[in-house]
């Protein structure tokens, strides 16, 4: 698999650009992004290969002067390069920020560095027909084995990132691809309609042809769940999360509060814990492109920074947060491999990639044999942040009730996991020994700034509200 | 462009061709605790290329993008893989929208703004607004867009229109002797009113001192609770996405024509009308995404669905003269007078991390960051709570406030009164 042509065509422009602008500006740098997508999707009644959202081309040239970034970003580095630095030059005009408050910052890094990064995918070998057929397949097996569906859908679908960055000296190039496969069913019974899902994903695309397949019949069963079950009634319960209940409080209960971002804006109450307990002795969490490989694993972030595997909970202490180059230039650390943009057109903030709590010591039925009454919850339906005062929504699709030790037949939805941090984390009190990675999900900053991540982790026994 | 349409002419086996274009050019700039961060410049533009193929009595079509930098070499490429595409897919025939041309610009005062300028005035705005003693706005940031949007079809649609937008979020905080609190603040607009946003942000930051103020409820509460204009746009919202044209196609939809979406009850009856813009709303727009003008469509009356809405391909799939994707939504205005809010105790919403609608499992609830509860005598904010209930016993009962409200792309009570709601 070769690097984006485009961009390979653009890396003297870029580097002459860089060099022009450097006259007159303390640093710069230039991220090209080629990222090409391709979803196909079939179900009972029409069928799409389209190139999806994610699609992205062109340039962001990110410069700084007296405390102050300043980002372009453009379709393409085009033409005579000086005129287009002046261009770019004249869009800050130094006059409109004179004598505005700045923020001290230490002076950027820029290691030399040049390398080639790939990760090998096998998207070549699947031509649009097996792509259709294979989706097509998913969906008369869904249909034919379950006519309490009313409709199935099946997709898959690929991203293959090509990103060009280049400095004064730093010369990056990195090419990866990460695949997912969906499969939806519109299934009515007992005159209630419910929407079961089930996922697949990889960085190839065999992972998810091998593996859709079998989540057919979990897909079908979990429509009978869904339809039978009922309101859970609020109240404080034990509760053991699977691994995507356990990603999605990594990731809105805790990941958002350590985005170094935050901590420049005296958003995240977690800048005046680093060094303090924050969650069980039994609980040690991470995050970093390098920390797994899943949806968010690549080689180097959107600022050029190499990606890293950081180590944020250990047993319980919160030992540091995730950042982005800004960030860093202001709270004088190191930049950790996070920042990150939607796309060239927005700008990089500190995000969270691969986010997850590490394995415990416990066996999953022991966890459920200690709990008399309470809950375990399963699959991620969404999840809110509050890094700065730690309240947390988490919304599990569905649990299913434990008593006396035992899972029973008492299925309730949707849960509506809600509480004050400290109190969850503080509340784990068995972590399983297994362990899973969730590489299907997409994450905002507030509202807005979508970009892919994944998390996960063991089975988490908790106490916390339930609504 | 017009090499893209020679291209797609002289290609064989395309049946029809669309071709979206977005141009944005955008100011923004980043604050950190009044500081200036970062300042950013964006001028990109997209287009999307739909072809269309038909066969054995079916229709297929595929995606591809052409950016400025795509050469003729690679849009011939793109072409023949997307005619090849289009050509495996066997769908429904349908028709595109024919024969109109036009320019058109959403009313936006923006136009007589230098962008830089302008987002600077708003920035400064902003920050004077906050007028709160131990309040402060940790992070601000200011994005001004102009959009120009085109579509061009096989059959004479040839559309252009201009819009402009701005949205500021804002994250007041307040700072005293206990842990500081914050509050989150996205504000959108297409008209600049100076006056409109030193209101709102003087508005969140009273609020966040109240956050600040806040705390658990003492004991159970057990009385109505009032929603506002944000949650109610993202409630009803949820009701118009149930009776979309391609929820209706793919038999997810809940609801059809003739239904009651609401169980008998005392509640106030509602009514909802989709349309293509609303004064102010930065959702407004003249046509969607296949070139129908927008105009719009009443989806509910008095209760009970009348009619369905959506894009062209999923109109005609139902047999249905498509309304095109209507991005506003229009709330009829309820029974309650501003008073009969505050006359009883009752728990009204300020900020919650998110309001969760869901119709599938009849629930409606959320974690509630803010609320104030009037208790008969006095308001005590509140927070560390949270609200769940029956979506069908809610709706039975809801009482829609007189007074309407503008909120994105929603206009209408500006509050209503919910009862049948735990709050734990």
């Amino acid at each position: 698999m070769s690097f984006s042509e485009f961009l390979s065509s653009r890396k003297c422009a870029a580097i002459e650009l860089v060099e022009i602008l450097g006259r007159s500006y303390d640093y710069v740098s230039i991220l090209g992004a080629d990222t090409k997508c391709l979803s196909v999707r079939a179900d009972k009644n029409s069928c799409s290969i389209s190139e999806g959202s994610d699609a992205d081309s062109g340039f962001v040239i990110k410069l700084s002067r007296g405390g102050i970034f300043f980002e372009y970003s453009m379709d393409d580095l085009s033409g005579d390069m000086a005129e287009l630095a002046k261009l770019i030059d004249s869009s800050f005009p130094a006059e409109a920020f004179e004598g505005m408050a700045t923020l001290d910052r230490a002076a950027l890094e820029d290691a030399p560095l040049e390398k080639d990064f790939c990760r090998e995918s096998d998207i070549d070998e699947y031509s649009d027909e097996a792509l259709l057929s294979f989706c097509k397949e998913q969906k008369d097996s869904l249909l034919s084995r379950c006519p309490k569906l009313l409709n199935a859908i099946a997709a898959v679908s690929y991203i293959d990132t090509h990103k060009l960055f280049i400095s004064k000296n730093r010369r990056l190039t990195q090419h990866y691809t990460w695949c997912n496969g969906v499969l939806l069913g519109i299934y009515k019974d007992m005159g209630k309609v419910v929407q079961p899902r089930e996922i697949a994903y990889g960085s190839t695309m065999k992972e998810v042809f091998d593996l859709l397949p079998t989540r057919i019949d979990p897909l079908i069963k979990k429509g009978d769940i869904l339809v039978r079950a009922k309101p859970i009634t609020p109240g404080v319960y034990d509760v053991i999360t699977d691994p995507s209940i356990t990603g999605l409080i990594a990731h809105e209960a805790f990941g958002h509060g350590v985005e170094m971002d935050q901590f420049v804006k005296d958003r995240a109450l977690a800048q005046s814990y680093v060094g303090k307990a924050v969650a069980s002795p039994i609980c040690s969490m991470r995050d970093g492109a390098a920390s797994a490989l899943s949806a968010a694993s690549f080689f180097f972030d959107d600022d050029g920074v190499l990606a890293h595997d950081t180590q944020i909970i250990k047993d319980g202490i919160l030992i540091t947060g995730i950042s982005d180059l800004s960030s860093a230039t202001i709270l004088g650390t190191e930049p950790t491999g996070n920042g990150r943009r939607e796309s060239i057109r927005r700008k990089a903030y500190a995000r969270m990639t691969n986010t997850f709590f590490e394995a415990g010591k416990d066996k999953l039925e022991d966890m459920i044999a200690s709990i008399d009454h309470g809950y375990m919850l399963f699959e991620t339906n969404n999840g809110m942040e509050d890094p700065k005062n730690w309240a947390i929504q988490c919304v599990a699709e569905y649990g299913i009730e434990i008593i006396n030790g035992k899972l029973t037949e008492n299925y309730v939805s949707p849960v509506v996991m809600s509480g004050y941090v400290p109190d969850l984390l503080g509340s784990i009190s068995m972590v399983s020994d297994d362990f899973r990675v969730i590489g299907s999900g997409a994450c905002g900053k507030g509202y807005k700034e979508w970009v892919r991540v994944s998390d996960g982790g063991s089975a988490l026994k908790v106490k916390v509200k339930l609504g | 462009m017009k090499k893209v349409i020679d291209i797609l002419k002289a290609t064989e086996g395309i049946s029809d061709w669309k071709i979206n274009l977005h141009r944005r050019e955008s100011c923004e700039l980043f604050y950190i605790k009044g500081k200036l961060d970062c300042v950013r410049r964006t001028d990109t533009t997209n287009n999307l290329v739909t072809v269309y193929v038909d066969s054995d009595g079916c229709r297929g079509d595929a995606q591809f993008y052409v950016y400025p930098s795509t050469t003729q070499a690679d849009i011939r490429r793109s072409c023949a893989e997307a005619t090849k595409r289009a050509t495996l897919i066997k769908n429904a025939p349908y028709t595109l929208p024919e024969g109109e041309e036009g320019e058109y610009s959403v009313e936006s005062n923006f136009v007589s703004y230098d962008a830089l300028a302008l987002a600077k005035d708003i920035a400064a705005e902003a920050l004077k607004a906050n007028t709160v003693e131990n309040a402060a706005i940790n992070s601000l940031e200011v994005f001004v867009t102009r959009h120009c949007e085109s579509i061009i079809n096989s059959r004479g649609i040839n559309k252009t229109q201009r819009r402009y937008d701005a949205m500021v979020e804002a994250i007041p905080t307040y700072n005293g002797e206990k842990e500081s609190v914050e509050l989150y603040e996205q504000y959108n607009f297409s008209n600049w009113d100076a006056e409109a946003l030193r209101k709102e942000i003087s508005e969140k930051m009273q609020e966040v001192k109240s956050r600040y103020e806040a705390a658990p409820p003492a004991e159970k509460l057990g009385c109505p609770v009032i929603l506002r204009s944000e949650q109610l746009s993202q409630l009803f919202r949820e009701m118009a996405w149930d009776i979309d044209y391609s929820s209706v196609y793919s038999r997810s939809a809940l609801h059809q024509k003739g239904d009651a979406i609401q169980k008998a009850g005392s509640g106030d009856k509602i009514s909802i009308t989709m349309l293509g813009s609303i004064p102010g709303s930065v959702r407004s727009a003249c046509f969607d995404a296949d070139g129908l003008s927008l105009g719009s469509a009443e989806i509910i009356k008095d209760g009970i669905v009348c009619a369905y809405h959506g894009s062209n391909r999923f109109g005609q799939y139902i047999g249905e003269k498509p309304s095109g994707a209507l991005p506003c939504i229009k709330v009829e205005k309820g029974s309650l007078a501003p008073e009969a809010f505050s006359s009883a105790p009752a728990l009204e919403i300020v900020s919650m991390s998110g309001l969760q609608v869901d119709f599938y499992s009849d629930y409606i609830g959320g974690e509630v960051r803010l609320a104030y509860y009037f208790d008969g005598e006095k308001t005590i904010p509140l927070t560390g709570l949270s609200i769940a209930g029956k979506l069908s016993e809610v709706l039975a009962e809801i009482a829609l406030s007189e007074k309407c409200a503008l909120s994105g792309a929603y206009f209408g009570p500006e509050k209503a009164l919910i009862s049948n709601m735990n709050i734990f």
